[in-house]
């Protein structure tokens, strides 16, 4: 009986032994970031094997998984892995704490702040000058969306804006031969094809009102936040003009108080005229998605500036307690292909971020893409600090309370949005500090 | 009872080992270690930023307009409302079917089958099925509604209609399981008390009302903890089905439960001392409720 108590205590020992020796993993050793190519002989890297993590669960997988094929396939001295998941920034910050993070990751440009502040990216301006990768490759607010403190951590992969998806049969049947550009006739043709159990624009409370009030916003000439992040702005007149531009065209031309989703699974009942969402639904409400003559299209410009809303996938290396040379020069490599191959990406309903990708001629041939691509000249993004998509928050509620009817002071609502997100912009900067640790 | 002195044995102890192990590593250290890291600001992924903040995270939490005590309290009015609406349904039901399923009718093992049937499916697929039927673009419920000529809310974006839904997807997923607990505790009451209760000339509700449900108090006192504390999780249904929405225009959304609060400022945002300080809240609120439930139900014996 003895013995047996033993042999349980052994057990247990065993397994403390066990748990204590994922602590005490390989210190870290040298840093050697962004080592320049040729102290790095070919040869005596091998066959690198490179982990390549995204968030591209949907059916845009399928696409990047044939540019990592075409990649394997022409690179023989490298082989990438490709992991697409959900829950993708939890997942990040688990292997970050494990020390388990892939060598590539594609982070989104408003996520990239954050991530680098948790020491969960690291920054690559000197590889970055190696692949001849530049910022007058990219427009302006896609490229500083990956500068975070004075450093480059994120390579803009592509730019997926806001679109407006339209019926061009219902459009046809009231006399419209063009999707609307401008605020006059966007409310033209809203009015006309509202009526007779039909809606001409549906718009939801929830996701993307909040992304559809910040392209209102500014075009309006309004800003989210001031120019160093410090507070937000969007109670402006701008920001009330913006709402109160959504508010009407809801009670004028879509069904109140739709839940998330609902005005795209109207939309593609073929009742509804227009439909404003990322342009990641083009599959969803286009096409063969749809058994009318779906089509998708820039956003009109509604007030006085041309501005659309737009987030980005950038390609980032993730951190590591000892960092391998070899997979560093592997990644470069990757990386500018992927940016260089981007029209297989855009296949997949993106637009390539690269200036000179948009401009070849085999990206022109990719419809609708191609014609939707000038918009995201007019693109902005949100400065580039730590936790900014937590002070967004308080928007997405002040504008999903206002759509759903919650509440119908604009400009209280606004107000109290903007107090509460100076809260947490102000939390914020005393939990990150001004600079990520150093590497 | 106990005669003379006991005798200690090490075998009941080596029984509850294997465990007491498991326990200790993933609820008892999780748990003081929770405890500790809420006196902290502190992210995991920042080690170097770590700061001992006494109470403040407790403090952050009842001061008055602050972000925080808005988004945690909306949060847990909206659990609270939650256990209070679903938690009765969650007993009354059960116990009716279980009735219902006592008798020796044809076919009630068929019927114990069909009515446990929802509990083995995951939270995700429930949430999908009711998601599918409520939602406002052709769901099943709508549609028939429309039909008949009756209104059609829109039951997953506006009050108290979202709350409604999520309540009755819960209902009818874990009904089930107290209903196999009050059926097995019914089948264990002997029936010649019901015998004695017919010859005394006690009508149906009668035998129910004294001599089944006396019965089954032990039973109940299980269940009714174990509902509430189930209900206090409350977490995937209105990820699933409402995202949290509608929201509210002071923060928070209107079925946001606190969980899901205490997630994204644990996880989406990485406060995790000020995410600890509002489980340890949730616990000891959880722990009030348990408490009272046994002293409550103690009183009648």
């Amino acid at each position: 009986m003895k013995s047996r108590l033993w042999s349980v205590f052994a057990t247990v020992l065993v397994i403390s032994i066990m748990l204590t020796a994922c602590n005490t993993a390989p210190k870290p050793t040298e840093q050697t970031v962004d080592k320049p190519a040729d102290q790095v002989a070919q040869a005596t890297c091998g066959v690198v094997q490179l982990q390549y993590w995204n968030p591209f669960t949907g059916p845009d997988g399928p696409f990047m998984g044939q540019m990592v094929e075409a990649f394997n396939a022409s690179h023989s001295d490298i082989q990438v892995t490709m992991t697409s998941q959900g829950e993708y920034y939890t997942q990040l910050a688990t292997a970050a704490a494990a020390d388990t993070l892939p060598d590539v990751a594609i982070v989104h440009a408003d996520q990239v702040p954050t991530q680098a502040f948790r020491n969960v990216l690291r920054p690559m301006d000197a590889l970055v000058a190696e692949m001849g990768i530049t910022a007058s490759d990219y427009p302006a607010g896609v490229w500083e969306a990956g500068q975070v403190a004075g450093k480059r951590y994120a390579i803009p992969l592509d730019i997926h804006p806001m679109t407006a998806f339209y019926n061009a049969d219902l459009l046809k049947t009231a006399g419209f031969s063009a999707p609307p550009a401008t605020g006059a006739e966007f409310e033209a043709i809203a009015a006309a094809l509202t009526g007779n159990g039909n809606q001409g624009f549906d718009i939801t409370g929830g996701f993307p009102v909040q992304q559809i009030f910040q392209q209102m916003l500014h075009q309006f000439g309004g800003t989210e936040f001031n120019a160093d992040g410090t507070a937000a702005t969007w109670n402006s007149e701008a920001g009330v003009k913006a709402l109160q531009w959504m508010k009407d065209v809801q009670a004028k031309y879509s069904e109140p108080n739709l839940e998330v989703d609902a005005e795209l699974n109207a939309f593609k009942t073929g009742t509804v005229g227009m439909v404003w969402n990322g342009i990641w639904q083009t599959a969803n409400v286009t096409g063969d998605g749809v058994e009318f003559d779906g089509r998708a299209t820039a956003v009109p410009q509604i007030g006085p500036q041309m501005a659309v809303w737009a987030g980005s996938h950038q390609l980032t290396l993730p951190v590591h307690k000892t960092v391998d040379p070899c997979k560093d020069q592997a990644a470069a490599v990757f990386i500018k292909y992927l940016v260089q191959n981007s029209v297989t990406w855009a296949k997949g309903g993106q637009i390539p971020a690269s200036v000179s990708v948009r401009a070849s001629a085999e990206f022109k041939a990719v419809e609708p893409q191609a014609s939707i691509a000038p918009s995201v000249e007019y693109a902005f993004f949100p400065p580039s600090i730590p936790g900014i998509t937590d002070a967004f928050g308080p928007l997405g509620e002040a504008v999903g309370a206002v759509m759903n009817g919650t509440t119908s002071d604009i400009q209280g609502a606004l107000n109290d949005a903007a107090q509460r997100a100076n809260e947490i912009l102000a939390q914020n900067k005393a939990t990150y500090g001004d600079a990520p640790k150093a590497p | 009872m106990a005669t003379g002195k006991r005798k200690f044995t090490i075998i009941p102890y080596l029984f509850i080992l294997p465990h007491l192990v498991f326990f200790i590593i993933f609820v008892g250290y999780p748990f003081f270690n929770g405890l500790y890291i809420s006196f902290f600001n502190y992210d995991y992924l920042r080690p170097e930023a770590t700061t001992f903040v006494g109470l403040q995270n407790y403090l952050d939490l009842f001061r008055v307009g602050s972000v925080k005590y808005f988004e945690f309290w909306n949060s847990m009015r909206v659990t609270l409302t939650f256990v209070v609406s679903s938690v009765p349904f969650l007993i009354l039901i059960p116990l009716g079917l279980a009735t219902l399923l006592n008798t020796k009718v044809p076919g009630s093992n068929a019927f114990r089958a069909i009515y446990f049937a929802p509990w083995v499916l995951s939270c995700a697929v429930i949430s999908l099925i009711w998601w599918w039927i409520f939602q406002s673009q052709g769901g099943l419920l709508n549609h028939y509604l429309g039909a008949l000529g009756l209104p059609t809310p829109r039951w997953l974006s506006t009050m108290p209609y979202a709350m409604i839904t999520i309540v009755i997807a819960t209902v009818w997923w874990t009904m089930g399981y107290n209903m196999i607990i009050f059926l097995a505790a019914m089948q264990d009451i002997p029936a010649d008390l019901y015998e004695a209760g017919r010859v005394d000339g006690a009508n149906a509700w009668q035998r129910f009302a004294h001599i089944t449900l006396p019965l089954l108090r032990p039973v109940m006192t299980f269940i009714v903890i174990t509902t509430i504390i189930a209900s206090f999780n409350l977490l995937g249904q209105p990820m699933m089905m409402t995202r949290g929405d509608p929201r509210m225009p002071n923060g928070g959304g209107a079925t946001e439960p606190v969980m899901l609060r205490i997630f994204t400022e644990g996880f989406v945002r990485p406060f995790q001392g000020s995410a600890a300080a509002m489980s340890v809240i949730v616990a000891m609120m959880m722990m009030l409720f348990s408490f009272a439930n046994f002293r409550i139900f103690r009183q009648h014996e």
